[in-house]
């Protein structure tokens, strides 16, 4: 799920770390005291679970979970996934430090989706409410990802073509894979502890309790 | 799993004595610039001076042998994809696979490239602590809340490492077994949701005490910096390489035949 560096041309280096500061600034706005060790756990969380396969066939995928991010941190999520992504640059040489902006806006880009489709549960109701919005924020995350990396593969040049049209093959079982994960762990999450989704809309009984002591 | 980057930071050499500030600003515009190559004779000399980086360094063998394992994997499949996929003449098929050099040219660049940069990389962030790098970062106009960020993030993931590899076993020790099926990702999401529960948990009790210990926001540190004459050496000597590399990579100066192996 990561460019590797020097892959990309310099235009579409430039156009993510651009795309990047923006949206990191847009999204980092107001950001309070409080929320810094919140949003930093989530990106532990992340990153760790990124270690976490699951086996299709002869072969294995690792979890993504750039949509549980949107779905948990909302607008959030994307320093979170940035400062995730410069973590794994750092510690594992995972994509690498200059292609950080395009790997940002593509993960980062389908949290915030993520967060988008999310919210849009309460605009319904019907049993395992949770359980599909959450699938289906999993999927959009993955599958956001998977079509700006094809489209930063697509336009470096033409003898990435065909490498773009893999990438979004290999993305088709990884979709099916988060959605369940992120759907299953949505719905865990909304009955054991529902204050830390996204964009939760509370009773007003249930939020004195959890914030009062901070 | 041994993931600190910053385990050999004690060991003494030129670059680890160099100012982190200094380090970190030099040795990122030559990644910058290394990115930006576009021939071979130009990343392989990029690859000789990130060997020559870290060598200096003296960072043991081992520990970059162990964070390279972790790149090849990524970047071995371009060797076997590009010559078969690039939209070049063909020179010869494999299996009815058009093989064209363009391709090998190209995943050779790649590749030499990424070696380079990541072998850099590491030379920048293992060879001071890590909390020091950070530090540096936040003195080089890194965002605030941006570089707590990286530390709070750096020091949990050890935590709930341990604490994923306890449930592992307790899941594995109730007979749990990975397949690909719809049980394994909903207890798999279960199991992502628990961690999340749990770390959440623990955090709002460390934030609590490190509230009640006076933490208003500002990253105190004992850490001094001392910049000498010699660290703006190192500085302008790698910044000006990068500069010469990059302008002699543009200059075309290796580029003898126009679709040639440079």
């Amino acid at each position: 799920m990561h460019i590797s560096e020097g892959v990309l041309s310099a235009p579409v280096l430039i156009t993510g770390i651009v795309g990047t500061a923006v949206l990191a600034a847009a999204t980092m706005r107001k950001m309070d005291l409080e929320e810094i060790p919140k949003v930093s756990v989530i990106t532990s969380v992340f990153f760790v679970s990124s270690l976490i396969h699951v086996p299709i066939g002869v072969t294995s995928v690792h979890l993504i979970l750039n949509g549980l991010v949107g779905v948990i941190l909302g607008w959030r999520a994307f320093p979170a996934v940035l400062v995730g992504l410069v973590l794994q640059a750092i510690l594992f040489g995972h994509g690498g430090v200059t292609v950080i902006g395009v790997n940002s806006l593509m993960m980062g880009g389908g949290a915030l989706i993520a967060y988008i489709v999310w919210k849009q549960r309460y605009h319904f109701s019907f049993k395992r409410r949770e359980f599909i919005f959450g699938a289906l924020a999993g999927a959009t995350g993955v599958g956001i990802s998977g079509i700006v990396l094809a489209v930063a593969l697509a336009t470096t040049g033409e003898a990435f073509h065909a490498v773009a049209g893999a990438v979004l093959l290999a993305h088709i079982p990884i979709i099916i894979i988060e959605a369940g994960v992120v759907g299953a762990c949505a719905e865990f999450l909304s009955r054991v502890k529902p204050e830390i989704l996204g964009g939760q809309r509370l009773a007003p009984s249930t939020t004195a309790g959890s914030d009062a002591a901070v | 799993m041994a993931l600190d980057i910053d385990r050999y930071s004690n060991i003494d050499s030129s670059i680890s004595r160099w100012d982190p500030r200094f380090k970190i600003f030099a040795l990122g515009i030559l990644i910058i610039s290394i990115a930006l190559f576009k021939t071979i004779p130009m990343a392989l000399a990029a690859l000789v001076i990130a060997t020559m980086i870290i060598g200096m360094s003296a960072l043991p063998l081992h520990f970059i042998s162990h964070g390279l394992s972790f790149i090849l994997i990524f970047l071995v499949p371009f060797f076997f994809i590009m010559p078969f996929s690039y939209p070049g003449e063909a020179a010869f098929h494999i299996m009815g696979l058009p093989f064209a050099w363009e391709g090998l040219r190209y995943a050779t660049l790649i590749f030499t490239k990424a070696l380079a940069i990541v072998l850099i990389s590491f030379t920048i962030f293992g060879s001071s602590r890590f909390d020091v790098s950070m530090i540096a970062l936040q003195k080089l106009k890194c965002p605030k809340i941006f570089v707590q960020m990286l530390l709070f993030t750096y020091r949990y993931t050890y935590v709930f490492l341990d604490e994923m590899h306890r449930m592992h076993t307790s899941m594995h020790s109730r007979g749990f077994v990975a397949g690909p099926n719809a049980q394994t990702l909903r207890i798999y999401g279960n199991f992502i949701g628990t961690l999340l529960v749990r770390s959440f948990e623990r955090t709002d009790r460390v934030y609590k005490a490190m509230l009640s210990k006076g933490y208003q926001g500002e990253l105190h540190s004992m850490v001094k910096f001392h910049s000498s004459f010699q660290d703006i050496f190192k500085g302008l000597i790698v910044v000006g390489l990068s500069m010469a590399l990059l302008l002699s990579d543009y200059a075309g100066i290796y580029k003898v035949a126009e679709r040639g192996w440079y």
